[in-house]
């Protein structure tokens, strides 16, 4: 099993939420982030009045796959999270050692 | 009794589900009396000293639960041998044992009377535990010696014990929350739960008295109060029973996914119903509690300290006494008065004395003239105390009265993930985080979002906002929808003025737009931008307003509607809006003024002056200074135009062929006329001419005396090079220096951000005579053109601000180039000008 992880703009949120779950699968996290990286933080300015964002809002999601999937769902993910802007974010996968349904103890591919 | 049938015996009665609320208490105590009673019987003759069995807590009170704990005290008599110690110890481990095997969870001890009274002297909790006790098996006397010592000792203990349950009680509206307004109620520690009321009865056996019905032969409670505490205690029990036969568990917190399940086993119509019920009956435990608090308080600590006996009149009718707020009149009161007397209690923190509370019910209805649309607007402005004078008009029907809208939105849940309160509470704490909003404009340091309140217009319509936004809950269809009509109505009741019903609809029909953009949009893309300013109607007030808003409505939701990450998002969203409702504005003045420019001087004229200009020129005067600017330029030769300007300004206007260095020039023989330059906008035509407007200062109020026509020659005479402008600036330097006064340092920040279409350089260095020439002399100097030079003096210091372009009139971004602009004035600025 592979763990998908990606971090995309907020407002691509739902798309790529629509296009993973046309791949079957069948959760998602998504967890609210900050962080730089090739796109810095910037600062804004209003009436005089600066404020500095020196981390940038993210959307961080995480799909457990089975490892044939990983690969179409990073691809799926980098698709739909695409503007060609500076700031699009990343995608890497993971191996991951077990997985276990906490209701039902299932464990393995039956826990996905 | 052995465990397994203690166990099964247990599990009989929580599977009977006609055994409910006390019901089950008393069945399970009775059953626990049975089998502790029998074993304690077998015991007896293994112990030496006389012993017996004492229920405590909800034991005690007949209100087990199926996963309360059980809290029993095996009280013994005293010995010195340590024989008799041990036996009562193997009497204790035999008692417990068959407890724990049957799946009890038990708090227990054995004591003598004198150990246990010790032990509950010494925290409250241990004194309350032992106020209220029941004698299960054993010998009857310990268990009266118990009693009997315990109460003694509350009633010396009174003041220590009521201050400590009246903070608790307070920190329970804080934490968990109160029973009636929370989504997700904790019914036994949640304010207006099972707790509230036990508090009371512990208060009561501390004056004295025999529990609740003490309190109300003392007059601390209403004989009506203890029926309605009794009422809401059984509906408390009953679901917190429930409760934990759908769980299984201990919890006492209803959450949202196990209401339906509790429903069902209370026999309510739907959650809904069962949730109102709940929060009706805990806004009585509350209501009634807070006020018997209050009075308990003043009881036992005595009159505090010299807040003292005289009243103080805070409005016609509505005095301050004792700390709390009384309405002497003796008629209904009307709503002017019922609103002076909440914002009283709002804005002092203060309760409402109870039979005025009583006379809110018979309150005029409102007819929101001038004075009580204020005072209603004043209410909201009180920021969290009006949380408290808001639910005090809502008990007594008196909010009802003013916005018969509320009735709809009282208690009724919300079921999502982010809602933390009922809809009522949650428009209440919206209103109370807009008002620390609108708070953050007065405060010294800046904050961007003080900076956005300071700018609101009308901040009264942010608060109306908030507490209407979500009053379309619960009726069909979008409540945004609903809601705006339902704002609609009461703007129009309250007689707002049109623009302030306009926006305040507004407001409510897109009080989620600013969020849902800021979130889901790409906010890069200057379409979505342009798109939110359109439903901002281009207005900058609009748009204040719903930000502010959308955090006051997030922040009161819950801890998971805002974050840093939704906050960065929205004040970006905010930002660029911001711009392009300026940009937007900025083309309808220009547009405007154009078109005034050609109605006075005609199409033709009109049109070869400005096309001649920059676009920022139209932004920076009116039409009369442009008529004035196309005569002078329409001469084609050097012209002066000097006039003086209310409060010691002089305006100096110039068209001269352009050239790089006319700036020094100029600035050189205005500080020969002894003029100090504040800002100057210098502009090029297209054919060559320069059309430059200085505004000064008049220090030695020379223009006074002498009119402004030497100033006028002094500038020509320096254009026509008939004046040596260098060394007349160098002989006045050196005339104002001052011998031993410190030199600060000079220092150049260049911003290429500010300007799209130049280079923004400031120069901060100490206010000398001629500072201004020397910058210009330099970035002539450089073969630099200034568009915009601003000054501004900080005491001893200035910061002069150029907008600089390189001789083809382009920005300069090249570090090399700056980096040399930079050394070139340093070097020239850090030379004393008398070298």
């Amino acid at each position: 099993m592979k763990l998908v992880v990606g971090i995309v703009k907020p407002f691509k949120l739902d798309d790529v939420k629509a296009a993973v779950q046309e791949l079957g699968v069948q959760g998602l996290t998504m967890t609210e982030v900050q962080g730089f990286g090739r796109q810095r933080g910037h600062t804004e300015v209003y009436r005089g009045a600066e404020y500095t964002i020196d981390f940038v809002p993210k959307v961080k999601l995480e799909v457990l796959v089975d490892d044939a999937d990983a690969l179409s769902v990073a691809e799926r993910i980098m698709e739909s999270a695409r503007t060609g802007k500076i700031g699009d974010g990343k995608v890497w996968v993971l191996p991951v050692d077990g997985v276990f349904r906490i209701r039902t103890g299932e464990a393995g591919s039956d826990a996905l | 009794m052995h465990a397994s049938t203690l166990r099964d015996a247990r599990d009989a009665l929580v599977a009977s589900h006609e055994l409910r609320g006390t019901g089950f208490g008393r069945a399970l105590g009775a059953l626990l009396d049975d089998a502790l009673g029998g074993l304690l019987d077998e015991l007896q003759p293994s112990v030496s000293v006389p012993v017996a069995l004492v229920a405590l807590g909800s034991y005690a009170r007949g209100e087990l639960c199926p996963g309360s704990d059980i809290d029993v005290l095996l009280l013994h008599g005293a010995s010195r041998k340590p024989r008799v110690r041990d036996e009562v110890r193997a009497a204790a481990e035999r008692l417990w044992y068959p407890l724990w095997d049957a799946a009890f969870v038990t708090g227990h001890a054995a004591r003598t009377v004198k150990q246990s009274i010790a032990l509950a002297d010494e925290d409250t909790d241990g004194m309350t535990a032992l106020v209220h006790v029941r004698h299960v098996a054993g010998d009857p006397t310990l268990t009266a010696e118990l009693e009997q010592r315990a109460r003694q000792l509350a009633q010396r203990r009174a003041r220590r014990l009521v201050e400590v349950l009246a903070a608790a009680a307070d920190e329970r509206r804080e934490r968990p929350g109160p029973v009636a307004e929370m989504l997700e109620p904790d019914l036994k520690e949640g304010a207006g739960g099972l707790r509230d009321v036990h508090s009371l009865e512990w208060a009561g056996a501390a004056l004295g008295a025999a529990g609740i019905s003490g309190l109300a032969e003392r007059g601390y409670l209403t004989s009506d109060d203890v029926r309605r505490l009794d009422a809401a205690r059984e509906r408390l029990l009953d679901l917190r029973v429930a409760l934990h036969r759908v769980t299984g568990g201990r919890s006492d917190r209803l959450l949202l996914q196990e209401q339906d399940a509790v429903a069902r086993a209370v026999g309510a119509a739907d959650a809904d119903a069962m949730v109102r019920d709940l929060a009706t009956s805990a806004r009585e435990v509350a209501w009634i509690g807070r006020d018997a608090w209050s009075r308990l308080r003043a009881a036992v600590l005595g009159p505090p300290g010299r807040v003292a006996h005289r009243d103080h009149e805070v409005a016609e009718g509505v005095v301050v006494r004792e700390g709390r707020v009384v309405l002497t009149g003796t008629v209904a009161p009307s709503a002017l008065t019922v609103l002076e007397a909440a914002i009283a209690a709002a804005e002092g923190g203060l309760s409402f004395e109870r039979s005025s509370l009583l006379r809110l019910r018979a309150m005029h209805p409102p007819t929101w003239d001038v004075w009580e649309r204020a005072a209603f607007l004043r209410l909201l402005r009180a920021g969290r105390g009006s949380i408290a004078a808001f639910e005090a008009l809502d008990h007594e029907g008196a909010l009802t009265v003013l916005l018969p809208e509320w009735e709809h939105v009282r208690s009724r849940p919300q079921r999502n993930a982010y809602h933390r309160f009922t809809v009522d509470r949650h428009l209440l704490e919206a209103v109370a985080e807009c008002t620390s909003l609108l708070d953050a404009a007065e405060e010294p340091e800046r904050t961007f979002d003080g900076v956005v309140a300071r700018a609101c217009r009308r901040p009264e319509l942010l608060l109306l906002g908030a507490l209407l936004h979500d009053i379309g809950k619960g009726a069909d269809g979008d409540h945004s929808a609903v809601g705006a009509d339902v704002a609609q109505r009461v703007a129009r009741r309250i007689d707002l003025d049109s623009e302030g019903r306009e926006i305040l609809t507004w407001l409510v029909r897109h009080h989620l737009l600013m969020a849902d953009t800021a979130t889901r949009r790409d906010l890069s893309d200057a379409a979505v931008v342009d798109g939110f300013a359109a439903a901002c109607s281009g207005d900058g007030e609009r748009l204040r307003l719903l930000y502010l808003l959308t955090i006051g409505d997030s922040r009161a939701t819950g801890a998971a509607a805002w974050g840093t990450s939704k906050a960065a998002l929205v004040r970006e969203l905010f930002v660029k809006t911001a711009a392009a409702i300026e940009r937007g504005a900025a083309a309808a003045m220009a547009s405007e003024r154009r078109h005034a420019l050609t109605e006075r001087v005609g199409a033709d004229r009109a049109e070869r002056f400005l096309d001649a200009l920059p676009d920022s020129y139209v932004l920076a005067f009116d039409t009369d200074a442009m008529v004035g600017h196309v005569d002078m330029i329409e001469r084609s030769e050097p012209a002066i135009v000097c006039t003086s300007l209310p409060g010691g300004v002089v305006e100096i206007t110039l068209v001269a062929p352009d050239r790089i260095g006319l700036l020094a020039t100029a600035s050189g023989a205005l500080a020969v006329s002894g003029l100090s330059v504040r800002e100057a906008l210098l502009f090029g035509t297209s054919d060559g001419m320069a059309l430059d407007v200085f505004r000064a200062a008049d220090p030695f109020g020379r223009v006074d005396d002498r009119g402004t026509g030497f100033v006028a020659s002094t500038l020509h005479a320096a254009l026509a090079d008939e004046l040596d402008v260098e060394a007349r600036v160098a002989d006045r330097v050196r005339d104002y220096q001052r011998a031993s006064a410190a030199r600060g340092a000079v220092e150049i920040t260049i911003d290429l951000d500010a300007s799209d279409g130049a280079t923004v350089i400031e120069v901060h260095a100490d206010d000398e005579v001629g500072l201004l020439y020397r910058i210009a002399t330099t970035f002539a100097e450089l073969g630099l053109d200034v568009s915009v030079a601003k000054v501004a003096t900080l005491g001893e210091r200035v910061i002069d601000t150029f907008y600089v372009r390189d001789r083809d009139r382009k920005k300069i971004t090249d570090d090399r180039v700056l980096g040399q602009i930079r050394a070139t004035l340093v070097a020239r600025l850090a030379d004393s000008a008398v070298a």
